[in-house]
């Protein structure tokens, strides 16, 4: 049997969207190994850097962070990104599991 | 994504529709798909994958294409009998776990908007209340009153219909008794123990909030376990 948990990421992101901030919407659209996170999983990020749900166990989110502020100066709709664990900066975010991780960023407007 | 289809897909989860958010990953066009609703005309010739990839309810990325396809399905209805202390925190459970709850209860004073705000709530017995509703193998009952009037007529209807998870509070001398005024109404064993009695699992504490948990983990249980 499926259930439909949902964590209202995306009623979050209208809120958002409300006050006039820039959102960048993170989903997790395919995973390898040991994943924490399932397919579908999403994080929402806005121009003054919050965040708000998540696409790893906190593995990657500083990251996904970063990438998104960087979509928005580069005023740019979307990118595809992943992190392995044989990532060179996977001390600082990769996954500690093992397992990899494609994130599809997309702005919403 | 277009802030228009955001809106959209919020009314549809609203709704309990049926649905899924179709993105192009190579250039970031995303669309809704209904069963019943033209496919927008970007994604035409995904057509029949993205189809076979909604009916499975599988997330992913269709095998060979750029196409990512999320599916949202109905959320599992949960129908709680009394609108008792229990089930004020039963609600705010289950509404973080995106079930979608209703309450019966004959009873005004209990089953109040004032006591359950954004609840539906249906001041009726059970068995007329089961006429209004739709119900089916995807369905919860939890039958909180311990008054078997007011739960045995729910509980015969959710053993009558498969209900995926069925669960009655009461110690084990009212189930006990609970289960020989079923078999004298003609129901068998096997259709009996299906009921989860005394409800929810082992945690030990005894307050309304532990309680609701305690239903709680045990009705996710069953839902993985079916």
């Amino acid at each position: 049997m499926k259930n439909s948990f949902d964590e209202k990421i995306l009623d979050e992101a209208k809120d958002w969207l409300a006050v006039k901030r820039n959102v960048i919407l993170a989903t997790v659209i395919q995973t390898w190994g040991s994943s924490p996170r399932p397919i579908g999983s999403k994080m929402i990020i806005n121009d003054k850097g919050d965040f708000s749900g998540s696409v790893t166990g906190g593995c990657v989110e500083t990251a996904v962070v970063r990438e998104s502020l960087n979509l928005l100066k580069e005023n740019k709709n979307f990118k595809k990104i992943e992190f392995k664990v044989s990532n060179e900066s996977a001390w600082e975010f990769g996954l500690a599991c093992g397992g990899e991780v494609s994130i599809f960023l997309e702005q919403i407007n | 994504m277009k802030k228009k289809l955001l809106n959209k897909i919020i009314e549809n989860k609203e709704k309990k529709i049926e649905f899924a958010i179709i993105t192009n990953l190579k250039n970031g066009e995303s669309c809704i798909f209904e069963k019943n609703t033209p496919l927008d005309k970007n994604f035409e010739k995904y057509k029949d994958k993205i189809f076979s990839q909604f009916n499975k309810k599988n997330n992913g990325i269709i095998e060979g294409t750029e196409i990512f396809v999320e599916t949202y399905i109905r959320p599992i209805k949960i129908i709680i009998v009394g609108a008792v202390h229990i089930a004020q925190y039963l609600v705010d459970f289950a509404k973080n776990l995106n079930f979608e709850i209703l309450i019966i209860d004959p009873r005004g004073y209990f089953a109040s908007k004032k006591r359950f705000p954004k609840v539906k709530i249906i001041n009726k017995w059970p068995k007329e209340a089961f006429n209004e509703i739709t119900t089916d193998q995807n369905t919860a009952l939890i039958a909180l009153t311990h008054d078997p009037k007011i739960d045995d007529p729910a509980l015969q209807h959710a053993i009558k219909n498969n209900f995926f998870y069925i669960g009655a509070l009461g110690s084990k001398k009212t189930h006990s008794n609970r289960c020989d005024r079923l078999k004298k109404n003609g129901f068998t064993n096997e259709q009996i123990i299906k009921i989860y009695g005394p409800i929810g699992i082992k945690l030990g504490g005894r307050s309304a909030p532990e309680i609701a948990l305690s239903i709680m983990a045990q009705l996710v249980s069953v839902v993985y376990k079916k």
